[in-house]
């Protein structure tokens, strides 16, 4: 017996940059059955009412990743987001294409700037040059080694992440989610001979734009966690190549501020990040602030208990610097 | 109801107003703080980065000191509510729990993993509630419309939270709604405010303001209201240079979250700290004192 159908309607975003002076609407309802995924309402539109919508597809069924889109303001596939959910939550259904990527035509986007970036960090292995692989030889892992980065394989770049990310958005310096979370899977890779080099170049302008915000996780159809690779990857980078940058300068300036009182110092963190020189750039905006509040310039007293925090400190902070 | 009250740094140092309105909601509604000066900065999403497990056992120490007296916590900031509850999800991996277990021993400090972590805002929604909030409203602030800005720790990872759909919040706007304003519905509202990258490359921090409060007003927002300080640094203290980076004047009032339920529970600006602001909270207060006139 077929389900029961609802009424559901559509609202599909419509550009062709050779023809239209602007985007459009189209608004569509059609009758569904609540669990029918949104890319096959897609295709029952092209099939009965336009065939010119243009949108990308293949495998519907969450492998290929071709089917990523704007639905209801949030990145995901189409083939995966059912109709019935939706349509409960917003009483319509949004359909635009991904974003910070140009628009081809109508839901395709030029992935271009995706893939230059994911090409950035190259991701295959780098072997030991002096040492190649004997023919006709595994270079096995060890299980314990390939759990480091089980998450990240599952990734079918289908560009959700780069399209939810608002780094992305604000910079296009910033590599994107899916770049920094293969980029850690290379990392940690113990055949990987490249680790240090990697997260070096990495750091100018790149992976610390990531704002932690975790939308990119959020956005995931698998679950690759970006957000917490990149996290992984930062204190990495640290470890590997000190405070160069200053995203690691202001993380490890931030520790140590707090460390002294166990509470911040917000004067000196800025002195810490930004050395004294660099300082003086930030007073007219510092003395603006500290005008309405005076607490910026002040030195907070420590907080009781501060030696608990200075043996915390003592035992698990010369450690991460020693690894 | 009586809470281990979880201030955090700024809401101590340069973002007092907050620790102040949170105060004077909480004495105003029966809610019972009690301070530990023991308490230290939750690391801010920094330390995390430097080095994650001092950061989920300088937490731990926080979750025990509440532990220890009996009490659950509560956050007046995302970000604080974010590292706490990342220190409680940590702490159920077993390496990372003897490690911690291992340096805190020493020290006295035994943590057993009761300690629960509750912002403000769910504590005002969930345990207080929209109507018995809305029967102590004196001053609704009926025709005013808030942008709510959630703060991405508030919300993400999801996992974390165990509270409300991260992806389809309502709590702050149901909220906003109970004390007579209208909310109003924006994407940005979800999104990141720019702050954690303040420090690393400042203009593109500020363009990520300038974007959300854009946002927040191109859909009628007269105002925005946050539950994170620091939010509402990168949004206020910087508005002038995220306009810088707009290119065009952005004028947006931003509120703490306490701020404006006191102001609808009868408080003065002055015992809110709104004149602590960069941007001035006037036009808005007109608009509520206009209205709240009873006919």
């Amino acid at each position: 017996m077929a389900a029961t159908t609802v009424p559901i309607p559509f609202e599909v975003y419509r550009f062709d940059p050779a023809k239209d002076k602007a985007p459009r609407y189209d608004r569509v309802t059609l009758d569904l059955a609540p669990h029918t995924p949104v890319l096959t309402a897609l295709l029952k539109i092209r099939t009965n009412t336009d065939p010119s919508l243009t949108l990308r597809y293949s495998c519907r069924s969450a492998i290929c990743g071709s089917c990523a889109m704007v639905i209801n303001s949030k990145s995901r596939l189409a083939c995966q987001t059912q109709v019935g959910a939706e349509f409960a939550k917003h009483g319509k259904i949004v359909v635009e294409p991904m974003r910070n990527q140009p628009v081809v035509r109508d839901l395709v986007v030029d992935q271009q700037p995706f893939w230059n970036n994911y090409r950035k960090i190259e991701p295959h292995l780098k072997l030991d040059p002096t040492q190649p692989m004997p023919v006709g030889k595994e270079n096995p892992m060890t299980p314990a080694e390939v759990e480091r980065f089980k998450e990240t394989p599952r990734c079918i770049a289908c560009a959700a992440c780069y399209s939810a990310c608002p780094a992305v958005e604000a910079d296009p310096a910033f590599p994107g989610p899916m770049a920094l979370a293969k980029l850690y899977r290379f990392v940690v890779d113990p055949r990987d001979k490249d680790t240090k080099n990697r997260l070096v170049r990495i750091q100018p302008d790149g992976l610390w734009l990531c704002l932690r915000c975790h939308l990119c996780t959020e956005a995931c159809p698998k679950d690759v966690q970006p957000s917490e690779r990149i996290r992984d990857l930062k204190e990495l980078a640290i470890a590997a190549a000190g405070t160069s940058e200053a995203g690691s300068r202001h993380a490890v300036a931030f520790k140590e501020n707090i460390g002294e009182a166990g509470v911040l110092n917000e004067f000196k963190l800025v002195r810490q990040t930004y050395g004294t020189m660099e300082m003086l750039k930030q007073v007219p905006q510092g003395m603006k602030i500290a005008r309405k509040k005076p607490e910026l310039i002040k030195k907070p007293h420590p907080i009781e208990g501060v030696e608990e925090v200075k043996a915390i400190y003592r035992a698990l902070d010369t450690e991460s610097e020693d690894r | 109801m009586k809470f281990a009250y979880y201030p955090g740094c700024v809401a101590q140092e340069s973002g007092r107003e907050l620790d102040m309105a949170t105060r004077w909601v909480c004495r105003h509604l029966g809610i019972e703080l009690v301070d530990f000066p023991k308490f230290s900065c939750c690391g801010s999403g920094f330390i995390d980065e430097a080095n994650s497990v001092l950061n989920v056992a300088l937490n731990a120490r926080n979750l025990a000191i509440a532990e220890g007296a009996g009490l659950d916590l509560m956050t007046v900031c995302s970000t604080c509510q974010g590292m706490l509850s990342l220190a409680n999800r940590r702490l159920e991996e077993a390496p990372v729990k003897a490690k911690v277990d291992s340096v805190l021993a020493p020290l006295g400090i035994h943590y057993a993993g009761k300690t629960k972590v509750t912002h403000l805002l769910s504590i005002l929604t969930e345990q207080v509630g929209a109507d018995a909030l809305k029967k102590r409203v004196v001053r609704p602030l009926t025709g005013l419309k808030v942008g709510a800005f959630y703060g991405c720790h508030l919300l993400r990872p999801q996992a974390e939270m165990h509270s409300e759909s991260a992806e389809e919040p309502h709590s702050f706007e149901d909220l906003i709604s109970a004390i007579g304003a209208t909310p109003v519905m924006y994407r940005g509202r979800v999104m990141c405010c720019g702050f954690p990258i303040l420090f690393v490359k400042e203009p593109t921090a500020n363009r990520i303001a300038a974007r959300q409060i854009d946002d927040a007003k191109a859909h009628g927002a007269d105002a925005m209201a946050t539950p994170c300080p620091l939010c509402h640094i990168s949004l206020d203290s910087f508005q002038n240079k995220a306009e810088h980076e707009a290119g065009h004047e952005l004028n947006m009032p931003v509120f703490h979250l306490p701020q404006l339920v006191g102001l609808a529970l009868g408080a003065s600006a002055e015992e809110l700290g709104l004149p602590r602001h960069l941007v001035s909270t006037d036009a808005a207060l007109a608009k509520v004192a206009q209205v709240a006139v009873p006919t």
